[in-house]
């Protein structure tokens, strides 16, 4: 993975750079031991690390404006990171940067039942703003995987999805309000404590949110909570063949259902779960659905009904209809174990997070099964199926020279058939490093450099988050001089009508 | 060729993508600045703009594709809200953040007003609160920038994490950051019945809080407005849903309530009510009333319609988004800069904001449109507006002020 150049002279500075930043956050949120710095070097991807040059845990908005600006005069860069369990190396360190970590701002300083809002710090992590949420009856929605470790600051960084989303939709259908510092030191606040509260202004909310922490620090997010739905009941269909599942997705999103969750199993994944689970499945079960719906109850009992006759004319082999919360839980272990699963029965998995139109799933799992072949591993497919987004499992061992490399060319292989297929390279993860050398492969030179100026709008420095997203600097200084000189001299030639 | 500029500097309605790169590239020679535009039918919304040329991208006015099964439709910024709204309510799906026409209160004609303008303008209604609004709805863009070029940004799936966002921060922008050219929006199927319960209104701050309560309970409501009727000041609740669900809704809010039902009104009567409320017909407003939308807390709405009562200033208002939105017609003499000055400092003594939707050109040129921003807001939107039209050309003054915010 390349990463821009280091810069030994910042690298030499170190312990002169520790002092400085120990005057602004106190002695002991400054972490330079080498030993300590070590815990730091990856996020959620273990096969990209580095060591950071200092760990900086600051514990206020004002903290991280002094962080920032002493920073942007000692040309150092900045990894903003939350609990570091990003999918893309988001939080990937640079060795002549330091990490800014969000850990000591991880309060819910309000929660408002009458605006239904709850306004919290970044490092808060996702599960904990439901917990408090959840006397007034209310939640937050946004539910990725890692929810009871990832921080609503990373989530609004990479705009988390999760389960629930394709019904409740993803982070940013839930930011109302943002407080964030910019490289210049200025503290912005968007939006508000009430919804509309960001109207009449550009959505500057909507930009930070999916901006993987290369645009501003965020310093503190309003969230839009919502009630929580009275009842829940979870289907289990089971089918002969990926494609009539596939099939059968479409089907009960074109009917005009829109469940709560929609998950897809291979039949790989089964057998991985089910010693776990202590389930067997029907031997000629290939693939498996499960369909969340919510609501009130008549309206729940009727959309059962309506999934689960959707389902048999699907050709399904099996629906099975959960009757209690413990039975609903039982149908979701399966796929909350999914991953574990799958890592007892490899040495390395893989995992990327292409998405592609719903009626291009058979064509693209047709092709996953292609690139399999071509690089001799194997894989397994478990993802979110309503809305498109592929997880695609990809096993390897890292013992075998050239067997990471093989497996970072098959994901990208499958994530490159997701955009020719009208897709795009992530759904929830972010590109972050993971990804960012195939943006070309998504955007024309002139979408990447209309994406990179807005980024100088916000970070001319190019210190925060450098070497994630884009596949080349934004060299933002001459972007200004591109557009003074360029502005008369660029279109001499075009033909007029 | 100056023959062709001085036609240029009227109006150009291409309906071609590569025609309105041209016009761009034109501006960008000439120093031109354009007001872009859909059909113009909302253009007394924002801030009027001194342009030498007028874009109407209404001439891209086609469907490239829509595929119900897969809720997504794209399209190019001219097709009317009329023909984009008969063409998906074939399918049974619909736009839920139920955007408002508004063009009575401009005197243009419904049938111009494009989904280009709707979404530029991030017009959203009444059951914003229940789904989202125009910027939850956009999936995807094109459009040209002001340097002329073609660029894309987002796609066509829901969940995508791939650059910025750039496609939300389309919706608002008013035209000042691209002429778009192509929308990518998210459809949802549309519910099958509808039900408005009507109670009789108590004090406003009961009735705010009462509904505040409903809206954190476990019931669909889609609607929550607090409006004057002929029978007297009333809470609106809008129920939507599936057959099996709405009944049960109904009956959960009525227990709720506790206290009588005033008027059940079904599907077509319901749809018409929140029709009227979402166009501001409840404000009865005449044609030299000022209208604002206030922003602000909930909690913060009655000690705002308080405040701006006094002095007599206030004609109607309504209380929508269970009281987090005010529309407000205030009279025609405080159609000064003192009156909107007055009304703005007021809406921000109740930590929200004001916005003018309708007001005369003279007033929404001094003092803007839209309450001003910070300074250190105002100076990021202009550089983030600069990153996309480096020479100012696109809609200059439209969301702003000169000197109004920005230190910049």
């Amino acid at each position: 993975m390349k990463m821009p150049v280091t810069d030994p002279g910042v690298i030499a500075r170190r312990e002169q750079l520790a002092t400085g930043l120990r005057a602004i956050v106190g002695a002991e949120w400054v972490i330079s031991e080498e030993s300590e710095r070590a815990p730091y070097q990856c996020d959620g991807i273990t096969a990209y690390m580095a060591m950071p040059l200092l760990v900086v845990l600051p514990a206020s908005t004002d903290e991280i404006r002094r962080v920032l600006l002493f920073c942007k005069e000692n040309g150092v860069k900045i990894v903003p990171r939350g609990s570091g369990t990003s999918l893309s190396g988001g939080a990937l360190p640079v060795e002549d940067g330091i990490l800014l970590g969000t850990a000591r701002l991880c309060n819910i300083l309000d929660v408002n039942p009458t605006e239904r809002i709850a306004r919290v710090q970044p490092g808060a992590r996702n599960i904990t703003v439901s917990e408090a949420a959840s006397p007034h009856g209310l939640c937050y929605m946004p539910d990725p995987s890692s929810q009871i470790i990832s921080t609503i600051g990373g989530n609004v960084a990479e705009n988390a999805g999760g389960v629930h989303c394709l019904k409740y939709g993803v982070t940013s259908n839930h930011i109302l309000g943002l407080e964030a510092v910019l490289m210049n030191g200025d503290v912005i606040h968007l939006g508000g404590n009430y919804l509309g509260a960001a109207d009449g202004s550009l959505d500057l909310i909507g930009v930070l949110t999916g901006s993987e922490g290369l645009l501003a620090v965020i310093t503190e997010i309003t969230v839009r909570l919502v009630p929580k739905p009275e009842t829940a009941r979870v289907l289990s269909m089971s089918f002969p063949s990926v494609d009539t599942a596939c099939h059968c997705v479409g089907a009960i999103i074109g009917s005009g259902i829109i469940p709560a969750g929609l998950e897809f199993m291979d039949r790989k994944v089964l057998d991985a779960v089910a010693p776990l689970i202590q389930e067997t499945f029907d031997a000629s079960t290939a693939a498996l659905l499960i369909c969340e719906l919510d609501g009130c109850k008549s309206e729940v009992d009727a959309l059962v009904q309506s999934v689960t006759a959707i389902a048999q004319k699907e050709g399904a082999i099996e629906v099975r209809a959960s009757n209690s919360d413990a039975e609903r839980e039982r149908i979701w272990r399966s796929r909350k174990l999914a991953f574990a699963a799958i890592g007892k029965i490899c040495r390395d998995y893989y995992c990327t997070d292409g998405t592609i139109p719903r009626n291009r799933l058979p064509d693209v799992l047709a092709k996953m099964a292609e690139f399999s072949k071509k690089y001799g591993l194997d894989y397994a497919n478990c993802f979110h199926a309503g809305d498109g987004n592929l997880h695609p499992i990809i096993m390897y061992d890292s013992r075998k020279p050239g067997d990471l490399e093989k497996a970072e060319e098959f994901g990208a292989d499958v994530l490159r058939t997701c955009v020719d297929v009208g897709g795009v390279l992530s759904g929830e993860h972010g590109i972050g490093v993971e990804k960012r050398d195939l943006m070309t492969h998504q955007f024309t030179t002139t979408d990447l450099e209309q994406q990179q100026t807005l980024r100088c709008a916000f970070d001319p420095t190019e210190l925060l988050n450098p070497g994630k997203m884009f596949p080349t600097p934004c060299r933002c200084a001459e972007f200004g001089r591109m557009h003074v000189h360029n502005g008369q001299l660029r279109f001499p030639d075009v033909p007029r009508f | 060729m100056s023959e062709t500029v001085q036609k240029a500097a009227t109006a150009m309605r291409p309906t071609k993508v590569e025609d309105v790169a041209s016009v761009v590239k034109d501006a960008v020679l000439s120093g031109h600045k354009l007001e872009i535009r859909g059909n113009g039918t909302r253009t007394g919304y924002g801030n009027p703009v001194q342009a030498d040329t007028t874009l109407e991208l209404g001439g891209l006015d086609q469907i490239e594709f829509y595929e119900p099964e897969e809720l997504v439709i794209r399209l190019g910024p001219g097709v009317t809200m009329q023909s984009l709204q008969a063409t998906i309510a074939e399918r049974g799906q619909y736009l839920p953040f139920e955007p408002p026409f508004w063009t009575s209160l401009y005197g243009t004609d419904p049938a111009r007003a494009t989904i280009g303008g709707t979404m530029a303008s991030a017009l959203s209604g009444p059951r914003r609160l229940f789904t989202g609004a125009a910027r939850d709805y956009i999936l995807g863009i094109e459009g040209i920038n002001g340097q002329g070029e073609h660029f894309v940004a987002g796609g066509r799936t829901v969940k995508n994490v791939t650059g910025y966002d750039v496609s939300k921060l389309m919706v608002g922008s008013f035209g000042t950051i691209a002429a778009l050219t192509s929308l990518t929006l998210k459809l949802w199927p549309a519910p099958p019945r509808e039900q408005t319960l009507l109670f009789e209104a108590t004090d406003l701050a009961a009735d705010l809080a009462r509904t505040a309560e409903i809206l954190r309970a476990p019931i669909a409501v889609s609607g929550a407005t607090r409006l004057e009727t002929p029978q007297g000041w009333q809470l609106a609740f809008r129920i939507e849903g599936m057959e099996e669900g709405v009944a049960e809704h109904v009956a959960e809010l009525t227990r709720r309530m506790a206290r009588p039902v005033a008027a059940t009104l079904d599907d077509k009567d319901s749809a018409a009510l929140w029709a009227s409320i979402r166009e501001l017909d409840p404000l009865n407003a005449t044609p030299d009333d000022l209208i604002w939308r206030v922003n602000l807390p909930v909690s913060q709405a009655k000690s705002f319609i308080d405040a701006a009562g006094q002095g007599g200033g206030l004609s109607r208002y309504f209380t929508d988004w269970g009281g987090a939105e005010i529309f407000c017609a205030t009279k025609p003499e405080t159609a000064t800069d003192a009156g909107v000055t007055r009304l703005r400092a007021l809406a921000k003594a109740s930590s929200g904001h004001a916005t003018l939707v309708r007001a005369p050109d003279a007033l929404r040129r001094s003092q803007g449109a839209f309450p001003p921003a910070s300074a250190a807001v105002a100076a990021l939107s202009a550089r983030v507006r600069k990153a996309f039209d480096p020479m100012g050309l696109f809609n200059p003054g439209r969301m702003t002020v000169a000197g109004q915010g920005s230190k910049a």
